[in-house]
């Protein structure tokens, strides 16, 4: 079983109206705003399929309509060194 | 949601984010360098310590004396530029402030002012009983509480006009024994800072480093304050070194003031002002010695 955590050298600061991330040491610090920080604070701790389950449930949207939006966001952060899949349990 | 989704916009962040997260980034780049620091004031100061949650406005870190020059090369070399140097900071020449186009302001400690034992020393102290600070991205360390109060206090002694009772604030207030915070200024021999602090100075008269205290924390002269460095000069050396700097511009305060590189015929005519304005001090304090 594996889900998403932040990568080593990523800081994340969450508040009510965006997720802040950033590359350590030398940033730039990234700005997630609306349904982005919804894909982030969901995707911690939760596997792949799970994410998509969660965020249509928060935004009582169809899931067919937005999986794929949600897996090429999660791919995103993946390939930009920000999200890694690790063993469940870790975040 | 794509549109949403991939907002990764340049937009403006909050200053205690930015601060948060500049926080982390100095803790990476230390420790790649292999470098030791404590964080110290604003967020990193532990929340028994504050009524009220405030991140300041930049990032403060005690750095391990021999290290200061291994983590000066490598924050130059993360885009680090330094903003005012150890030279003309304070009139203690405690501090180097750093200025990064992401982070913001850092203000790297090599001792902090009134504490009168070695700085290694009093470093390794504070190092052995430090504990660690979760950051967002990095694990940081942090001095043991009543090490945090003391440096509050002594920190507060140069900020009087905004903190009026330090003592009661980070220490009574945040439930902490005085006995505690007193063996601490015991240890780093601080006690002429934090009579400062408490308003007690007077009782420290005849101490090196009474005067310096009393025009940092109760304000003076230019002058004033350039006689109170020499006097609380450690050694000989160090109050020739003061004593050769005193006349000279601070080219940094002027670069600030000007906004721009100054020219070196603004720095000569900024050197004879700050001697006139020396003269004139010194003029104005003798006079009435003069006429007793």
């Amino acid at each position: 079983m594996t889900a998403f955590a932040p990568a080593d050298r990523v800081g994340a600061v969450v508040t009510p109206d965006a997720v802040y991330v950033a590359p350590l040491p030398d940033g730039p610090i990234l700005v997630l705003e609306g349904t982005a920080a919804l894909v982030w604070e969901t995707a911690l701790g939760s596997s792949r399929e799970a994410v998509a389950e969660r965020v249509a449930a928060a935004t009582a949207m169809p899931i067919d309509d937005i999986r794929a939006e949600v897996d090429g966001f999660l791919e995103r952060l993946v390939a930009q060194g920000l999200l890694v899949v690790a063993p469940a349990g870790r975040y | 949601m794509s549109e949403e989704a991939g907002a990764v916009a340049a937009v403006a962040v909050p200053l205690d984010v930015r601060i948060t997260l500049a926080r982390s980034a100095i803790q990476v780049i230390a420790d790649d360098s292999g470098c030791d620091l404590l964080h110290i004031k604003g967020a990193a100061v532990d929340r028994s310590l504050r009524a009220v949650v405030a991140s300041g406005t930049d990032v403060d870190a005690l750095v391990r004396p021999e290290h200061v020059a291994r983590l000066d090369l490598a924050l130059r070399a993360h885009g680090w530029r330094v903003y005012s140097t150890f030279l003309h900071g304070s009139p203690f020449g405690h501090a180097q402030t750093y200025w990064h186009p992401t982070w913001g302001y850092f203000d790297l400690h090599r001792f902090f002012p009134g504490v009168r034992i070695p700085a290694a020393d009093a470093f390794a102290m504070m190092w052995a009983e430090s504990h660690g600070l979760a950051l967002p991205g990095a694990t940081g360390r942090v001095p043991a509480l009543e090490m945090q109060a003391t440096l509050l206090v002594l920190n507060a002694a140069r900020n009087q006009m905004r903190d009026s009772d330090p003592v009661a604030r980070w220490v009574d207030d945040a439930g902490l024994e005085r006995a505690g915070v007193e063996k601490c200024v015991d240890r780093l021999r601080a006690h002429v800072a934090f009579a400062a602090a408490a308003g007690e100075l007077e009782h420290f008269r005849g101490a090196p480093d009474y005067a310096l205290w009393k025009v940092v924390s109760q304000g003076g002269s230019r002058t004033a304050e350039w006689w109170a460095r020499i006097r609380a000069a450690d050694s000989l050396r160090e109050a020739l070194l003061i004593a050769a700097r005193a006349p000279l511009v601070n080219a940094e305060q002027l670069e600030h003031d000007l906004g721009r590189r100054p020219t070196p015929r603004e720095l000569v005519a900024g050197m004879i002002d700050r001697w006139k304005r020396g003269a004139r001090e010194l003029a104005g304090s003798r006079s009435p010695r003069s006429t007793s």
